[in-house]
């Protein structure tokens, strides 16, 4: 089982304003996806997340994919499935990229 | 992401502790400041300021940063706040004790200036007999103290042909990056323009070169930080904001404190030490123009504004009067 760790070399910072522009846009079932609400910089290297994005990125402290996934799936309503295809991808992207390590 | 996103502060801060510099440098920005500098108290009160509003990394600059005596204090203070510390230097006074002490400092990297692959050619043109040698000793030094090293080359007409030779120099002294900043009429960059800076077309054919160049770099990452290069068709998915980045995602502080868009816009928008700067980044008239440009002259009909934005507006500025000119080094003619 791979657990999965941030980059501690990443710097990180959520955005206020957009985050609370995110949850307001979810809250009135509004599409948030294109919103950022969070910023990842690791050298020389910008990453800007939407609130799934961000949430996602909050939960790399060891978890293994599907514990966060199922963190996600209380917070999120979503199918499992299609939640677990995004949240795989993405953090495989993440890797690739530097901003997070898999361990065991 | 467009160019209306306004982040709550800047990532980064490029800040001048000291005007003093052992170097004379043909090029230098900053060699015409003379304000006073501040102290270290309230050096270390502004920083505290500006990592509690979210900043993340400072790069300290100057002149030059290892002659301010209380760097490894200032360093120190900054990287307890959890901001990434990091500097430029012309490397000429490390060595492997200060390079120890840099990093237990904090400094997360270094960057080290170097104007040519040729010790005779750098060292005239920074007024230092043997300043080559000692740069390229400092990578090694910093590299041996677990410092991430950068080499930055401003690209002038003493340089434009040489990139092949500066970049095997890199590659052979193990830096991570290559920075290769464009000319910036500022300071004696202003005064020596007509000597130093490249004509349109020859920007047009530097950045060809540099880009082919990068795809065969490897390991070594090779860094532009001109907008104008959208036109040659950069990848920009990457990027979070279009055109400049000055203003947007970063701010400059010089040794005085006053705030300014970016080390080579000379107009102060604000002091670090008198004003809050969240109300400065938010508020502040000229960084307001500066993310809405709006296209003037030939970038009215040019299919690149869009991603250029009219390009570095510290370079319109300085030649022009007006940051929504055309950047003086483009060379599309729409």
């Amino acid at each position: 089982m791979r657990r999965i760790q941030r980059n501690p070399d990443v710097l990180w910072r959520e955005e206020d304003e957009q985050r609370d522009q995110a949850r307001n846009a979810l809250e009135q079932g509004d599409d948030a996806e294109d919103i950022a609400t969070s910023l990842l910089f690791n050298n020389g290297v910008m990453l800007s997340l939407n609130i799934l994005g961000t949430e996602i990125w909050k939960l790399c402290d060891g978890r293994t994919t599907e514990e966060i996934v199922a963190e996600l799936l209380t917070c999120f309503e979503v199918e499992e499935d299609e939640l677990s295809a995004d949240v795989t991808a993405f953090l495989n992207e993440l890797a690739t990229k530097g901003f997070i390590r898999y361990g065991e | 992401m467009g160019n209306e996103w306004l982040v709550k502060a800047p990532l980064t801060i490029n800040w001048a502790l000291n005007n003093s510099c052992n170097f004379a440098c043909r090029h230098c920005y900053s060699r015409v400041e003379t304000g006073e500098e501040l102290d270290g108290s309230t050096l270390r009160a502004c920083f505290d300021k500006v990592a509690k509003l979210g900043v993340m990394a400072v790069n300290f600059g100057g002149g030059e940063p290892l002659l301010r005596a209380d760097l490894l204090e200032l360093a120190s203070h900054a990287a307890s706040l959890k901001m990434r510390v990091s500097m430029n230097s012309n490397g000429y006074l490390l060595d492997q004790a200060k390079a120890l002490e840099l990093k237990q400092a904090g400094f997360a990297a270094v960057g080290i200036s170097l104007d040519s692959h040729e010790a005779a050619v750098h060292d005239r043109f920074r007024g230092v007999e043997g300043s080559h040698v000692r740069a390229l000793a400092a990578l090694g030094f910093l590299q041996g103290a677990g410092i991430r090293t950068s080499l930055s080359t401003v690209i002038c007409t003493i340089n434009q042909d040489s990139l092949d030779e500066i970049i095997a120099l890199a590659r052979q002294h193990g830096v991570s990056r290559l920075n290769l900043h464009n000319f910036k009429c500022a300071g004696h960059g202003l005064a020596n323009k007509d000597e130093l800076d490249l004509s349109p077309a020859q920007w047009q054919a530097f950045y060809r070169r540099a880009l082919a160049a990068k795809e065969r770099c490897g390991d070594l990452e090779l860094s532009f930080d001109d907008p104008v290069i959208s036109s040659l068709g950069l990848p920009t998915e990457s990027s979070l904001v279009k055109g400049s980045v000055c203003g947007k995602l970063s701010l400059a502080i010089k040794a005085n404190g006053d705030i300014t868009p970016c080390g080579f816009i000379p107009v102060v928008i604000g002091n670090i030490v008198s004003d809050d700067l969240g109300e400065v980044w938010r508020n502040a008239p000229l960084l307001a123009k500066m993310r809405h440009k709006e296209p003037h002259g030939k970038c009215g009909t040019c299919d690149h504004y869009s991603d250029c934005l009219g390009g570095c507006s510290a370079r319109a500025l300085a030649l022009t009067g007006d940051i929504n000119s055309p950047d003086p080094h483009c060379w599309v003619e729409p």
